[in-house]
């Protein structure tokens, strides 16, 4: 692709993100709504997007909301800082310090079920997680579940968020082609009803980057020593050392290689089932 | 022909189902299908459990082909991969995490939903298949919006009659039950009967088989809707259709419950349906077949040149199948280690006779089918046909340390 064609296609792609958002806009009072930002490549990309919509619309920028899973990179959070300043953000940190605090302040320690509040007590039953103890790693799935989406949904529970932007993308996994912009989930058991985001759906992982380069989007250093996906920090790899992540072969190789998610997902479901 | 659909139902005993003699009338639906289905008599899947199971479903190859199994070995060829190439459209609904994405099963497909993504309820950890088939829809309806549509291939994976066995209310009393125990009561089941592997109550062995049942009226309603949805569509015409499960269900009948490693007919015996919607008088096929014969069945079915790996051979047309023995292979699962390549156990059947080996206590048994369908009685020292079954299955016990 020329340099033309390129500029071009980002172009279109970020129209098409562009009229998402403000069908949201149409939908959603301000104040329902909110941003996920982690930092990494497509929540950045989702947010700048967004931020255009309202620079051009004159409309205030939602509030965001970024999660610290305490195994986290220092680099994103510096990262996140820095532009939280230079845009101006309302930004809200979550972090789950009552799982932190049962855990000593150290990953990998033992954290005892009965050391833990209410609410997290609460969300492990909702999980069928009937152990005394678990060991603190943010992406086992239990770490995962306590630290992630235990914030998340008590974020929208507390701000009476109806709408939340995310920066997924349908490449991602196979499991996502037939993902659309907006997916209603129903409320469940401590988990509010809201409406979920998605307005790079369409961007592959080609196209992000080429759309951050073209127009001088800012990124987390990290991708630049060759991750090319930022997880928690014990769990995320360097997929081709000190080779950007925008040169390396993204057509042909996997770009959550070295996530554990989707591993542990997998062993929970077979746990239930009564294999293991 | 247009399209090939394959449905495969988690743990479906062949029994079960009132095509092959069940008289409780668990699979009406099913059923009625009959004359416009080819009924395999003598199916055999060659694994008792998931794992064992769908690499002969979908890359028509056997489990333990390249020693302990992690994952699908890049050296198996997914049934979606020739077809993709040939130019079908290939896509792919189920719930069972032994076979998703991460374990390498998305190769191939142009869609490939696993559900890993999505909530579950957390004691019944899969997608029911009602979501399976609005899934399925969704694709179906913009897949096939325009008349010209490129053909497809579509495997959908039921769920639900896997345990942990409970059933809605609805269900319980689609089938006239009297069973009036609550959700609670029958998780407690679960955990503490079948998890256990407890068979000393026969009272509750027979509830849970009783449960078991109401799920598989709960997955013929699931093909139903989903036939419904083929029909409104207008491409149920255009449609061969294969209906099979991946393994049976054990309730004591050799001393325990569920699917582990055992080589037994409630769990190894198939139901094999293919519907074709030009046939008008149902036909009925007794020849031992195996699901290692699906793939190539599949690529039979749309016209393409076999595979070259695929082990099993086409079952159509039903005259040009060869007459062969069926084979199957599987390992504990249980063990402390967790999927014991060294506890293997292996069966190999010809005609009406099965023999099964445990290669780590290096036993055999041998069992005449026709005589005795409940496996009971070993003649393993008795029959004049041991040697020569054992010296076919011999070569195939621990090959992967031979190459």
């Amino acid at each position: 692709m020329t340099e033309q064609d390129k500029v071009k296609r980002c172009a279109e792609l970020v129209e098409k993100s562009k009229a998402v958002v403000r069908e949201v806009f149409k939908q959603f009072a301000l104040d329902e709504l909110a941003i996920t930002w982690t930092g990494g490549k497509d929540s950045t990309t989702t947010l700048w997007i967004i931020r255009q919509v309202c620079q051009e619309d004159k409309i205030k920028l939602p509030k965001v909301m970024t999660i610290d899973e305490f195994d986290s990179f220092e680099e994103i959070h510096d990262f996140i800082n820095k532009y939280t300043k230079e845009w101006n953000l309302d930004i809200e940190w979550c972090r789950n310090d009552d799982v932190i605090k049962a855990a000593g302040g150290k990953l990998n320690a033992t954290v005892k079920v009965k050391d833990l509040n209410e609410r997290n007590q609460a969300e492990l039953k909702r999980i069928s997680f009937e152990e005394e103890a678990f060991p603190f790693e943010a992406e086992s799935y239990v770490g995962n579940h306590l630290m992630k989406t235990v914030m998340f949904s008590e974020f929208i529970e507390r701000h009476g968020i109806k709408g939340i932007f995310q920066g997924l993308r349908r490449d991602e996994q196979p499991a996502r082609v037939q993902d659309e912009y907006f997916e209603h989930k129903e409320a469940a058991h401590l988990i509010p009803g809201h409406t979920r985001i998605k307005p790079i759906l369409h961007f592959t992982e080609r196209d992000i980057w080429d759309n951050i380069m073209v127009n001088k989007i800012p990124y987390c250093i990290l991708y630049k020593q060759g991750y090319r996906s930022l997880g928690a920090k014990t769990t995320s790899a360097i997929a081709v050392a000190d080779v950007p992540a925008w040169e390396q072969d993204l057509e042909h190789t996997t770009e959550r290689a070295g996530r554990r998610q989707d591993k542990e997902q997998m062993m929970d479901r077979l746990r239930k089932l009564g294999y293991m | 022909m247009k399209n090939v659909i394959l449905l495969t139902i988690d743990a479906l005993r062949k029994d079960v189902l009132g095509c092959y003699g069940n008289k409780s009338g668990l699979t009406p639906f099913i059923d009625s299908l009959q004359n416009k289905c080819i009924r395999f008599t003598k199916g055999q899947t060659s694994g008792p459990y998931t794992q064992a199971s769908f690499p002969a479903i979908l890359t028509s190859s056997y489990y333990l082909e390249y020693g302990k199994p992690k994952g699908l070995s890049p050296q198996r060829t997914l049934i979606s991969e020739p077809l993709k190439q040939a130019g079908v459209v290939t896509a792919a609904f189920h719930s069972n995490p032994y076979i998703c994405g991460f374990l390498g099963w998305d190769r191939g497909w142009d869609v490939f939903y696993d559900s890993m993504e999505d909530e579950v309820e957390p004691r019944i950890p899969y997608i029911r298949g009602n979501i399976i088939k609005t899934k399925a829809n969704n694709w179906l309806s913009s897949h096939t919006k325009d008349r010209e549509y490129k053909p497809f291939f579509l495997w959908l994976h039921y769920m639900d009659i896997h345990e942990p066995y409970m059933p809605e209310k609805k269900y319980v009393d689609m089938v006239g039950s009297s069973i009036t125990i609550s959700q609670d009561e029958m998780y407690d089941m679960f955990q503490n009967v079948l998890l256990k592997r407890d068979v000393s109550d026969p009272g509750k062995v027979a509830l849970l088989k009783k449960l078991y049942d109401i799920h598989v009226r709960e997955v013929d309603t699931y093909v139903q809707e989903f036939f419904d949805t083929l029909e409104k569509l207008g491409i149920l015409k255009d449609s061969v259709i294969i209906i099979t499960n991946d393994h049976g269900d054990e309730f004591n009948e050799h001393g325990g419950l569920s699917h582990d490693d055992k080589m037994y007919s409630e769990l190894i015996d198939m139901p094999l349906l293919i519907y074709d919607p030009n046939q008008d008088k149902g036909e009925i096929c007794d020849t031992l077949v195996s699901n290692v014969d699906i793939p190539p069945t599949i690529v039979h079915l749309f016209g393409l040149k076999p595979v070259e790996g695929f082990e099993g051979h086409s079952l159509l047309p039903i005259g040009g199948y060869p007459e062969k023995g069926c084979f199957g292979e599987a390992i504990d699962q249980h063990s402390q280690r967790g999927g014991d390549i060294e506890r293997d156990v292996y069966f190999y059947r010809e005609r009406d006779l099965k023999v099964i080996y445990r290669a780590n206590l290096d036993t055999w048994e041998m069992y005449d089918l026709k005589e005795d369908p409940k496996e009971l009685n070993n003649i393993i020292n008795t029959s004049p046909e041991a040697e020569e079954l054992k010296s076919k299955l011999k070569p195939r016990v621990r090959r992967w340390l031979k190459e």
